[in-house]
């Protein structure tokens, strides 16, 4: 099976634990990337080769997997710069269902985001034959929160205090879309 | 180490799961109560069932207890409350309950009213879930409002059936720091 997808636009690969680290924590360490999800940026660029290597152990045993955006160009620039993170992961292979998030560069537009989304869809309901995909973010994430709409994916209602982040209480909304929602 | 204690609450009791009770589980389990599951086939899973609820236990991934109604001397084993997905950063963990049809509501909800009360004074959870999976008996979602727990999501084909099958799950939620609705109250007093 191959996980290294491509669109008219971009190239959505598997990492590369040790190469991607530095391009990795160039994406990560803007505080608005993470923040819809919550996630803290990193400070440092270890934290990226930390997350390469947590990613590949979670791939390796089948329950999440990381994808790394970059832009088809000829442009040196944007093929060193990663555009997105999209990752699949508390994948259940008994309910067929799992979660995704993605995690943006600053100009990555909504077009682009869906054509991003509708290859790794089509992969995870054709290929891994996956039925449900759920998403999860902070109730005042409106522009995540549009993009995902925007995408089809319906809204679920709200789950209390899902984590403590920054001293509080996070509610996590919940978004879902089944392979059955594609026309 | 004893980490599952025995509690007791008005009409039962709830307590470790031991391995005599693998008869009486059995029985629980020839009715499952979640859509798609079949009767269980073979009774020696149950041995490991309650090994592993030990070992759960003492590692803080959850926690299962024989849920028994009656009085001293006259217990009658007719389900488990079943504490999973537990969260311990979090502060969270979702419960259910497996039992017999004779079970009822009352005797349910006060064996979860008890496992909570255990759950949050001695690890100080504070969030708990339960999910009701459609086709499961309606009367339950009245009993989780009643004490205390709200709808919080409904997860659209979020429980599988069979193999092209999916049913709805609803997500309930009750968080501590919010007020219990007294159950003797009627709307409008």
């Amino acid at each position: 099976m191959n996980w290294n997808l491509e669109t008219e636009h971009f190239v959505i690969r598997l990492p590369l634990a040790d190469q991607d680290g530095d391009a990795l924590f160039g994406l990560l360490k803007n505080p608005q990337v993470g923040a819809h999800l919550p996630r803290l940026p990193m400070f440092v660029s270890v934290q990226s080769l930390d997350e390469l290597r947590r990613a590949t152990m979670r791939f390796q045993a089948r329950e999440a997997a990381t994808w790394l955006v970059l832009r088809r160009s000829d442009n040196v620039d944007d093929l060193a710069a990663f555009q997105a993170r999209i990752t699949l992961q508390n994948i259940n292979w008994m309910l067929s269902s799992a979660r995704l998030q993605w995690e943006l560069a600053d100009d990555v537009k909504r077009e682009e985001l869906a054509e991003m989304i509708s290859a790794v869809e089509s992969f995870c309901f054709d290929e891994l034959q996956l039925h449900r995909l759920e998403l999860r973010m902070v109730p005042e994430a409106a522009e995540q929160r549009a993009n995902a709409e925007a995408l089809g994916y319906q809204y679920e209602g709200c789950l209390p205090a899902q984590m403590e982040f920054d001293e509080r209480w996070i509610d996590q909304v919940l978004y879902s879309r089944l392979a059955t929602d594609r026309v | 180490m004893q980490f599952t204690p025995e509690l007791n609450f008005d009409g039962g009791r709830v307590r470790p799961l031991a391995a005599e009770d693998r008869d009486a589980l059995f029985r629980v389990y020839q009715q499952p109560e979640l859509p798609g599951q079949r009767p269980l086939q073979d009774p020696a899973q149950l041995d490991r069932m309650i090994e592993l609820s030990v070992q759960m236990a003492a590692t803080q991934r959850g926690m299962m207890w024989a849920l028994e109604v009656g009085s001293e001397g006259n217990y009658e084993l007719l389900g488990v409350v079943g504490a999973f997905d537990w969260q311990p950063s979090m502060l969270r963990i979702t419960l259910r309950i497996d039992g017999l049809p004779e079970l009822g509501c009352d005797l349910r909800a006060a064996a979860l009213e008890t496992c909570i009360g255990f759950l949050s004074s001695k690890y100080h959870l504070r969030n708990f879930a339960f999910q009701w999976v459609d086709g499961q008996n309606p009367a339950y979602r009245d009993m989780l409002t009643r004490i205390g727990f709200s709808l919080s999501a409904r997860q659209r084909d979020g429980w599988r059936t069979a193999e092209q099958t999916f049913v709805d799950v609803e997500l309930y939620h009750r968080l501590l720091d919010q007020d219990v609705p007294d159950p003797t109250a009627r709307a409008g007093e």
